[in-house]
């Protein structure tokens, strides 16, 4: 059985303060996960993946993580990219209330 | 309690100040990831989820109102204002930036505190019973032996990158508060015949992923070859245990695959090799630990206040029947502030409350704070005819739910809201099992109950020792939740017994209201706890509340 | 191809390519990218997934001559091995350069092939990072094949892109649609990667390629390397990796290089040379160690060994701090030595343990210099052990 390739975005934390981060088409490394580079091919996610793991200055931990298209942008395909994209339950802290001045 | 000498100040200014050359180091990339990653875990800086999380370390849990300041200080200047109470007598900031994280341990260090070993494979901070120095069931008071096993285990060169983290806890009671058969090494300070101290030793305990009870590896062993004979362990475990697999490097792994009886043989020999190693300068040391461990002065007085406040205030009646604990001095008690306010984060206390507390602990008891490995705080030494006053400010604070011991004081792990290693999330199910109870308005009735959830099989949450243990894992990518049942943390630790299939987030909080409705169903009084009737009954009435539809099958079939 | 160096800084190049090449053709940006003067010396790297054969085809038809750069992390699949042959082979691609991690390196910190268990971020560091990071040294230039379609920002993708002041990358596919991907393997009937048939969702190395049932996530990252032990290897039909390979002669030429030795007084070359023998061998007086030798043995042995040299296979393994600490309470006197992967900030707990020297590979010396071993090398101060065994 033939499976179709699950979309992937390039995510890592940044090193100065952790923060989740998304590396974008151009090259960017981006705090929402709307704005990440939605990879549709397995080998171009490799590469890319390569060029994240590359910047040992800026990043920690790059990996891919599923996500899929939705109309304004990737979003998380499983639910603990959920709440990286969007932070804790129990406080509004983290990206739901630095996002939303963005 | 204990205060930093020159020597502990000094080495904990220098150990700052090597961490802020390694953080620069760092981010100017003469250090890699894979190399810094060791040196800021030993520091106690790990990456979460969603951004740094600095772990510190509450030492046995015992710390001063100073130092509880201080933690109030970092938590509004570095994190987000608040601060995280854990099941290992630590404190959690989940919001600091790297750059400031030495920042940090200096304001750590300016009251005698650090997080040195709060991580990484290394001896980790020396747990003991949160009733410590006050309990009237101990035998002794277990810091100070705590204490110096804190200082031998800090920066010991030959155990700074072990197969795998090692936990060691200490309790000075028969009555086991410290979880002590879950620990790598645990040790129950007692008597021989002639009435010196020594201790009974276990190793090889530990949840998480092959939970395990530690055996017993001495029955006694003198107060004087404590730090020998624990050292003759940590050598063994480091050339025995396993670094093929992270999953079997623990030393609980080591004692099962090579039998108690060989590691005992081991240690025995390597013992010998150590003893000459220790002059005796070290129960020198100690003497002059233990003295500042002494009992403060307690004041004489009438209790009449307290009597009187019982008799005028149902609510304060209500609170001191749960949170209350008994002193070895009758007109003393121990308070247990709870921090698992129905339908909040259980553990976490905001920087105004961590004020509240370090005041009440100076003005009514003695200066003292301990933490609990249930995410509470505790003010080990209050004059019962304080309470009424005591009660009062922490309710202002809300701080003064009266659910010590009971179905709403539930340990809890961050979970995945905050954790990376997390298969599913803990805080919310915690919440709504809180709330719903207080909904209920039962867990007065139900009594002694301890539910413990964790949010991955790593079982921070320690469920396997709940009496109720939840453990919320990925199934299919959605949240899954499973029972196990009869677990016990104490004296006598058993580990608890997986019910059946998992239940949904939604599913999880109407199964725990079964479960308890049954326990109210069956139970021959309010003398018998759930606990008791569980091993009284056994598993399948608990298995038939949870999974009805397949006890009506059952009985159909009969 | 040498770029002309009057030609100016990355940023301007790239800006004047993206405006004389705006309107082209994925073919013929590449066409252009491979002669013009402006972009420099070039290579393609790929994986040889799925996808990449379009590019390759692109090139074979251009200049067969061109670099490609492919990494073995000695952790592929048979089937990705097999396959890069087939499509080199097919495309009379006349210059793959197979880049692997150095053998020196693996050495030191994947003796057991077991890194990726403990610490998957640190493998891929390993044998994909550093391998890439070097490869690429030599160019001025390389081609990927991003688009522009992913993802819904629309974000500005241009076929010429400055990579940090250092690099141009070039992006010929940026303008195409999935479509344009399908159509032109289907068009120029290219083979396609057999794993990516079978239901492999991505291919990377093996033990941390995941089997994925219906409606199931793959693990992802360090979390997915939590699990690893569950997934992977057992579910690969074949045989998974291969031995190591032989050095090139770059490798041998670094690893000829002397070794520093570390002491309180600075670095210093290796006054023995690597003369050290098995404790095995009777009368040896330079015993070498492994960390999972058992010092026992050697009680009654030790008179008349003048060194002892035990390997630190990852710094993150603390044996051999135990066994030097056990070789000075069995009585020895003489040397001891630390050897492999020790670090700066160790250097007081192997010097405390009974260690009197630190062997480190010149890589190491050079990326951690004397300053930062000398910041450890106050070993005697703020002393525990030493306080409680009363020797302060």
């Amino acid at each position: 059985m033939t499976k179709a390739f699950t979309p992937k975005v390039v995510t890592a934390n940044a090193l100065v303060d952790g923060d989740v981060i998304y590396l974008t088409a151009d090259d960017r490394w981006s705090r929402a996960l709307q704005e990440a580079e939605l990879i549709e091919d397995e080998a171009h996610a490799q590469l890319r993946l390569l060029e994240a793991e590359r910047q040992t200055g800026t990043v920690v931990g790059a990996y891919l993580a599923d996500a899929r298209a939705g109309p304004g942008g990737p979003e998380p395909a499983h639910f603990r990219e959920a709440f990286r994209a969007r932070g804790p339950s129990n406080y509004a802290h983290g990206k739901q209330t630095e996002l939303s001045d963005v | 309690m204990y205060e930093y000498g020159e020597f502990d100040t000094a080495y904990v200014r220098d150990r700052v100040a090597q961490f802020r050359a390694q953080v620069e180091r760092r981010l100017d990339g003469s250090l890699t990831e894979e190399e810094f990653r060791p040196l800021r875990l030993m520091n106690g800086l790990y990456l979460q989820l969603h951004a740094y999380m600095l772990r510190v370390a509450i030492p046995y849990g015992t710390l001063n109102s100073r130092q509880m300041r201080q933690l109030a200080h970092i938590a509004e200047r570095w994190d987000k204002g608040y601060g995280h109470f854990t099941t290992r007598q630590n404190i959690q900031y989940n919001w600091p930036r790297l750059p400031e994280v030495p920042d940090i341990l200096d304001a750590l260090a300016d009251v005698g505190m650090h997080a040195i070993q709060t991580s990484g494979n290394t001896v980790r901070n020396v747990t003991a019973d949160h009733f410590a120095g006050a309990a009237a069931d101990e035998v002794a008071d277990p810091r100070p032996y705590a204490e110096l096993l804190r200082q031998w285990s800090t920066d010991h060169p030959e155990f700074q990158f072990l197969p795998r983290k090692f936990k060691i806890g200490v309790t000075g009671a028969p009555n086991d508060r410290a979880v002590i058969r879950s620990h790598d090494i645990g040790l129950e300070l007692r008597r021989d015949a002639a009435g010196a101290p020594g201790f009974r030793v276990f190793v090889g305990g530990g949840l998480g992923r092959t939970p395990m009870v530690g055996q017993e590896l001495a029955a006694f062993i003198p107060e004087r070859d404590l730090l020998p004979y624990v050292e003759a362990i940590l050598s063994v475990y480091n050339l025995l245990g396993r670094r093929d697999n992270k999953y079997k490097a623990r030393l609980k792994i080591a004692v099962h695959e090579h039998g108690i009886d060989t590691i005992r043989a081991l240690v025995d020999e390597a013992f010998e090799e150590r003893c000459a190693q220790f002059s005796g300068i070290d129960q020198e040391l100690l003497s002059g630990i233990a003295a500042q461990f002494a009992r403060p002065a307690l004041e004489q007085r009438g209790v009449a206040p307290y009597h009187a406040a019982r008799e005028a205030d149902p609510v304060f009646r209500a609170w001191a029947d749960t949170n209350l604990a008994d002193h070895a001095d009758g007109a003393h008690a121990i308070v247990t502030i709870s921090l698992k306010p129905h339908g909040a984060t259980p553990g976490d206390a905001t920087a105004a409350q961590m004020r509240v507390m370090a005041d009440l602990a100076a003005r009514y008891g003695h200066d003292q704070l301990r933490i609990s490995h249930e995410q509470n705080v505790i003010l080990p030494h209050v004059h019962r005819a304080d309470l009424p006053q005591v009660h009062g400010a922490l309710k202002e604070a809300g701080l003064a739910t009266a659910n010590v011991g009971l179905v709403s004081d539930i340990i809890a792990c961050p979970g995945m809201d905050y954790c990376s290693l997390a298969t599913a999330r803990s805080i919310p199910i915690a919440q709504d099992i809180a709330t719903r109870f207080e909904e209920l308005k039962l867990e007065h009735e139900v009594g002694p109950l301890k539910i413990k959830i964790s949010g991955c099989i790593n079982a921070c949450g320690h469920h396997h020792v709940g009496h109720i243990g939840i453990l919320g894992l990925d199934r299919a990518g959605v949240e899954n939740y499973q029972v196990t049942l009869g677990g016990d943390g104490s004296e006598t630790t058993v580990i608890g017994q997986r019910a059946g299939p998992g239940f949904s987030a939604d599913e999880i909080v109407p199964a725990v209201e079964r479960l308890v409705l049954a326990y109210l169903d069956l139970r021959e009084g309010a003398e018998e706890t759930f606990l008791e009737l569980y091993r009284r009954l056994g598993a399948q009435p608990f298995k038939d509340a949870l999974y009805p539809e397949q006890a009506r099958r059952r009985r159909d079939a009969a | 191809m040498r770029h002309d160096p009057s030609s100016g800084p990355v940023a301007a190049r790239v800006e004047a390519l993206n405006a004389r090449y705006r309107n082209h053709a994925a073919i013929a940006v590449l066409r252009h990218a491979l002669s013009d003067p402006a972009v420099g010396r070039i290579a393609l790297v790929s994986s040889f997934g799925a996808e990449s054969v379009v590019l390759l085809h692109m090139i074979a038809v251009l200049d067969r001559a061109t670099p490609v750069v492919f990494i073995d992390t000695q952790m592929l699949f048979a089937e990705t091995l097999s396959y890069q042959a087939e499509v080199a082979a097919q495309l009379g691609l006349s210059d793959v350069r197979t880049i692997r991690a150095r053998p020196a390196a693996l050495a030191a910190h994947d003796p057991d092939r077991l890194l990726h268990k403990s610490d998957s971020d640190a493998c891929c560091a390993l044998r994909k990072a550093e391998p890439l990071e070097r490869a690429l040294a030599p160019f001025d230039a390389w081609i990927t094949g991003r688009k522009r379609f992913q993802g819904q920002t629309r974000a500005r993708l241009d076929f010429f892109e400055n990579e940090a002041d250092q690099r141009i990358k070039v992006n010929p596919l940026a303008h195409w649609r999935p479509a344009d991907v399908r159509d032109y393997m289907l068009n120029n009937r290219l083979p396609r990667h057999p794993l990516v048939a079978r239901g492999y969702p991505s291919i990377g190395c093996a033990p941390c390629t995941g089997r994925v049932k219906d409606g199931e996530d793959p693990r992802a990252g360090r979390w997915r390397g939590q699990e690893k032990e569950e997934c992977g290897i057992h579910l690969v039909n074949g045989k998974l990796v291969r031995g190591p390979v032989a050095d090139d002669a770059r490798q041998d030429q670094e690893e000829a290089a002397m070794n520093v030795i570390v002491t309180d007084t600075g670095f210093a070359a290796d006054d023995r040379g690597g003369d050290f023998q098995s404790p095995d061998l009777p009368g040896a007086t330079a015993l070498d160690l492994a960390p999972d030798a058992d010092v026992s043995v050697l009680q009654g042995r030790l008179e008349g060994v003048d060194i002892i040299r035990i390997a630190f296979p990852a710094f993150s393994d603390g044996r051999g701090f135990t066994m030097a600490r056990r070789l000075r309470m069995m009585g020895f006197a003489g040397r001891l030595r630390a050897a492999g992967h020790v670090i700066a900030d160790q250097y007081a707990m192997a010097r405390r343990a009974g260690f009197d020297e630190v062997e480190i590979t010149p890589d190491l010396a050079r990326r951690q210099p004397w300053e930062q071993w000398q910041a450890r090398a106050d070993w005697r101060t703020h002393d525990y052990q030493k306080r409680l065994r009363g020797l302060a």
